[in-house]
């Protein structure tokens, strides 16, 4: 089956800062891929250049069949990307819920404005999402008075309902205190048994470790490792990928 | 309390250390709220005494006509519905054109850039009271001849709509980089991301400090007498004071008006603050 993301020779500058050096992978319908690496390491950048939050300096991005070369411009390039937009799901690291809209606002702002969506349809969509992640109960809350675990499953939430084919998701848990979580995790957990095809950029081991198909090691803008979690947690190739699980496993304990 | 058999085991209840703490605290700031209302009172006596024209311990008071005052105190009042319309009509110009001159000073368009800095830094390179004149007077050289009220208007709106841009662009600057980033990630389009995201989140922050330009534009207003034609509070009372030598009068009864203005915008202005800071930020 072809491969539902493709990246192929993706190269990221930032100025001078070479962050993303010769970045190809493919990542079949329904797979789980976790990307571990030191910060500044590129993977957040890797992730963004997927959606285009960051635009890659060279190589070629492909989302479910639409592929994007690097450096293009002009009306239907735009088009492409706002195309692979409403493909890809992103949750970030900070959540990024929109304040001055209520919980169920949020969830349906994407479809309604973007997509033109018929707003009940919009809010049917929503509630169901919202109840996968057990916050229906909160629907006319405002961000603001939620934890930090309860905004990232809105934000969950929000991505979902706009019923992409890929879910990005830009370090998680990074942001939440340590006990909320488990929370979180769960939920992407069984986003992840609907059989939505994810890419995870995290810290979390455990995580990867139990439910991704693939971990992806980045380390100075390379990748150097991309195997099964199993081999690479019980034999990593790459003594940098040793360090990083070393690291984890003694933090952890 | 009602005795039953476990309310023996119950302790009185006393007043914890914090709860005595907490109301002495309060009561410290409402002795200070009192000393500062009675303070402002005798202040307040003080300046009436200052113009009741009485002596006392051989001082000397100025003594106000008040035959004046009541025959002239109604037309200055009349002046007020234009005061308030040509601060109303400024403040919306301004607030119009400092939106858009900050969003032209976020632009990435050379031009829209350099139209939004140019725009600013003529108007707050030159005086207020210059560019009332310039609308009213020097444009009718030019074969442009505006009514008191339109150079007014125009001139204030302008002039503030410079200084107001700043305002704006704070708002902007204060919406993170990452709420725009969620809106591109579920695929809006700028404008998108400006209308629904971004700019109610500025305009929020924004209503304060437009609501303190507001009060600083009803005194402002009064400039606009210059021209002439403009019959509001300041315009009314040189108008009177002069013709009858009573400008002391006079400017003292405008005086009161705009003081009273600006105190019952201010209170207002507070409760729209209190409301926008209990809801969702």
């Amino acid at each position: 089956m072809a491969p539902i993301v493709r990246i192929s020779n993706l190269e990221k500058y930032f100025g001078r800062l070479h962050v993303l050096k010769q970045i190809s992978v493919d990542v079949a319908s329904r797979e789980v891929v976790c990307i571990i690496g030191r910060s500044g390491s590129g993977k957040s950048t890797l992730l963004r250049c997927i959606n285009f939050l960051e635009e890659p300096s060279f190589g070629t991005i492909e989302v479910d069949g639409l592929a994007v070369a690097a450096g293009e411009r002009g009306k239907e390039h735009r088009q492409l990307v706002h195309d692979i937009r409403l493909k890809t799901g992103m949750v970030f690291q900070e959540f990024n819920l929109f304040p001055h809209m209520s919980v169920l606002e949020n969830v349906i702002e994407g479809p309604v404005t973007v997509k033109g969506m018929d707003r009940s349809k919009a809010i049917e969509l929503a509630e169901q999402n919202l109840d996968s992640v057990g916050l229906l109960f909160k629907k006319d809350e405002y961000p603001n008075r939620l934890s930090g675990g309860q905004k990232q499953r809105v934000a969950i939430a929000r991505a979902l309902t706009m019923e992409p084919k890929v879910m990005l998701f830009d370090e998680p848990t990074s942001a939440l205190d340590p006990e909320l979580i488990g929370e979180v995790l769960n939920v992407m957990k069984k986003v992840a048994k609907d059989g939505m095809t994810m890419l995870v950029v995290t810290h979390e081991m455990g995580f990867a470790r139990e439910v991704a198909d693939r971990v992806l090691v980045m380390a100075d803008g390379e990748m150097i490792e991309d195997a099964k979690p199993d081999t690479l947690f019980s034999n990593p190739q790459d003594p940098r990928t040793k360090a990083l699980i070393d690291r984890y496993r003694t933090g952890n304990n | 309390m009602r005795s039953d058999s476990t309310a023996a085991h119950v302790p009185k209840p006393t007043l914890s250390q914090a709860d005595l703490l907490y109301e002495a605290q309060q009561r410290k700031s409402r002795q200070f709220r009192t000393n500062v209302s009675l303070s402002w009172g005798i202040l307040l006596l003080l300046l009436l005494y200052l113009f009741s024209g009485q002596n006392f311990l051989g001082l000397k008071t100025i003594r106000l006509d008040f035959e004046f005052i009541r025959d002239n105190i109604g037309f200055i009042a009349g002046g007020i519905p234009q005061t308030l319309l040509v601060s109303i009509l400024s403040i919306s110009l301004a607030t119009v054109l400092a939106l858009l001159a900050a969003l032209g000073r976020l632009s990435t368009i050379p031009p829209l850039y350099a139209l939004s800095t140019f725009y600013v830094s003529l108007i707050r390179g030159t005086p207020l009271y210059l560019q009332i004149f310039f609308f009213f007077l020097a444009l009718p050289q030019l074969g442009i001849v505006l009514s008191g009220m339109f150079a007014g208007v125009l001139a204030l709106g302008l002039n503030y709509g410079a200084y107001m841009s700043e305002i704006f662009r704070a708002g902007l600057a204060s919406v993170g980089k990452g709420q725009r980033e969620a809106a591109i990630a579920i695929g809006m389009t700028p404008w998108q991301t400006m209308k629904r995201v971004v700019l109610p989140q500025a305009l929020r922050f924004a209503i304060p400090p437009i609501g303190n330009d507001f009060i600083a534009m009803t005194k402002d207003s009064a400039l606009v007498s210059a021209t002439g034609f403009v019959h509001e509070v300041m315009w009314r009372a040189t108008r009177v004071g002069r013709a009858q030598f009573h400008n002391l009068e006079a400017l003292i009864i405008a005086a009161m008006f705009y003081w009273v203005m600006t105190i019952l915008l201010t209170y207002v202005q507070g409760i729209i603050e209190a409301r926008l800071s209990r809801g969702d930020r």
